[in-house]
């Protein structure tokens, strides 16, 4: 109860600081409009050839923006001075872990709703039927990528050259979670069953057990010394 | 002791040599270019088993916090590395002439590359932070991350590739290999676990002289 | 099938190379910090006279 309490302050904190701030959403929900011009751009107004990449593009602005968001988890105690805050803040520091992991969920599943909606309209995709499939496959997907992204944001906020340091520790260990969800998505977006995909389910379910279990038991280390 | 250990790994590599180049016959379908194999497999062995090293030593280390666990973890990782990067070059090497191509998304490849960029991080974190006590904490925590990542990286790209491809039909190797061919990678097997060990403890030596001098 | 044996030479040799120079790597830092020790081992004495 006391652990569920001290990860729900953390939550309330940074979802405070971030509504009166707002600079991380709003920076967000902007590049996000902005990836999206630029992959018509890049692809050209063909929708057929756009059709097959879709889901590929789709994982990739997620990836790109929570490579954005995800590395700014830490910025704000780092930059106001907090980080010995954190790190003298009493008992069991996993709580902070999971706060700043639900914290992070929150606004990435905030900014993928907008990119999807974006992807629809601009795309011209009918999401509707595919909405509950969809809605799975990217908790699932967006749990893995936040677990270890909140970890990571933790282990470089305090490192020189962070900004470059973060992806490139991030990407390569994402991989499973790329394919999983890119494959998943592009199967529910074509109207076929949850079922036919159910093998990258359990992988991605897999997946974020091991991260998020990895985080809490890790996050100590990180954060202590 | 570690000079000796270098002498047995230059011996088992004269050995391997032989096998490979002298014992074993010349493979019926693929010609001599299959003996490539007696160095592909046994450093892709070497490399598995090094990142699993890596993998205890970074638990022993956040376990004890002891030094001699974070230097073995990085002894590790980095012949790791270099055992990952000859391991793609020889299969690619070898994929030119079998398959027609320097590289392909075949599974194996694949995950073995992300084995290596995923190390190459781990190196690359190490060498970023000053701080000793903090880049053994950090890389400990990555050493875990990367090794338990490895399996779901491995299913993920193997389901990736075959469930929309037929699998590869030749693979490095025959499928019924003759015994004097399993026997001379047996044979290569064991040189390069000795050469990865001895480059290990010669790793975790300089990595002491480096603490002793510099404390 | 043909036999390649240039692919397998450069697969063997980039290996040797690899391998070679990770191995003439590890030997320099070690003699480097083998006569670094001596150096600090010597200061104090220095000092002392």
């Amino acid at each position: 109860m006391r652990f569920a309490r001290r990860a729900w302050i953390v939550v309330w904190k940074d979802l405070t600081i971030e509504g009166r701030s707002k600079e991380t959403l709003n920076a967000l929900l902007f590049f996000s409009l902005l990836l999206l011009f630029l992959f018509q751009f890049a692809l050209g107004p063909d929708r057929e050839r756009l059709a097959s990449v879709l889901p590929g593009l789709l994982w990739l602005g997620f990836i790109l923006s929570g490579l954005l968001g995800l590395g700014r988890t830490f910025v704000g105690e780092r930059e106001n001075d907090c980080w010995d805050g954190l790190r003298l803040a009493p008992g069991d520091k996993s709580a902070i872990y999971l706060g700043k992991l639900a914290g992070n969920l929150l606004l990435m599943l905030l900014v993928e709703t907008t990119l999807l909606a974006l992807f629809a309209v601009f795309f011209n995709v009918d999401i509707g039927p595919a909405a509950p499939g969809l809605a799975l496959v990217v908790g699932l997907g967006t749990i893995g990528l936040a677990a270890i992204g909140t970890l990571f944001a933790a282990m470089t906020a305090q490192v020189r050259a962070r900004e470059l340091l973060f992806p490139v520790l991030l990407l390569p260990v994402q991989v499973p979670v790329l394919l999983g969800t890119v494959k998943a998505t592009e199967a529910v977006l074509l109207g076929e069953p949850l079922g036919a995909v159910a093998h990258w389910l359990r992988l991605l379910a897999a997946a974020d057990v091991v991260y998020v279990a990895i985080g809490v038991l890790t996050f100590d280390f990180i954060l202590d010394g | 002791m570690t000079r000796a250990l270098g002498w047995l790994a230059t011996l088992g590599l004269i050995g391997g040599l032989v096998m490979g180049f002298g014992v074993a016959p010349r493979e019926v379908t693929q010609g001599n270019v299959q003996r490539i194999m007696y160095l592909h497999v046994p450093t892709a062995w070497v490399a598995y088993l090094a990142f699993g090293i890596v993998f205890f030593a970074s638990i022993g280390y956040l376990w004890t916090r002891s030094d001699a666990a974070d230097r073995l973890a990085r002894a590790s990782a980095e012949a790791g590395v270099i055992f990952t990067g000859v391991t793609i070059t020889a299969g690619s090497i070898w994929g030119k002439p079998t398959w027609g191509t320097w590289w392909t998304w075949d599974a194996r490849l694949t995950s073995a590359a992300i084995m290596f960029v995923m190390y190459l991080g781990y190196l690359l974190l190490r060498g970023i932070i000053e701080e000793p006590e903090q880049a053994a904490r950090y890389s400990a925590v990555l050493g875990i991350v990367a090794a338990l990542d490895v399996p779901l990286v491995h299913f993920s790209v193997y389901w990736w590739r075959t469930l929309h491809q037929p699998p590869t039909v030749m693979k490095p190797g025959p499928v019924n290999m003759p015994p004097a061919i399993l026997a001379a990678l047996l044979v290569n097997v064991v040189a390069f676990t000795l050469l990865y060990t001895y480059f290990v403890v010669k790793r975790v030596n300089t990595l002491r002289r480096e603490h002793e001098v510099l404390a | 099938m043909a036999d390649n044996w240039q692919f397998v030479a450069a697969a063997y040799g980039l290996a040797a190379a690899v391998l070679g120079g990770y191995w003439r790597r590890l030997v320099r830092l070690d003699r480097k910090l083998a006569a670094a020790q001596v150096r600090r081992r010597n200061r104090p004495a220095d000092k002392i006279q």
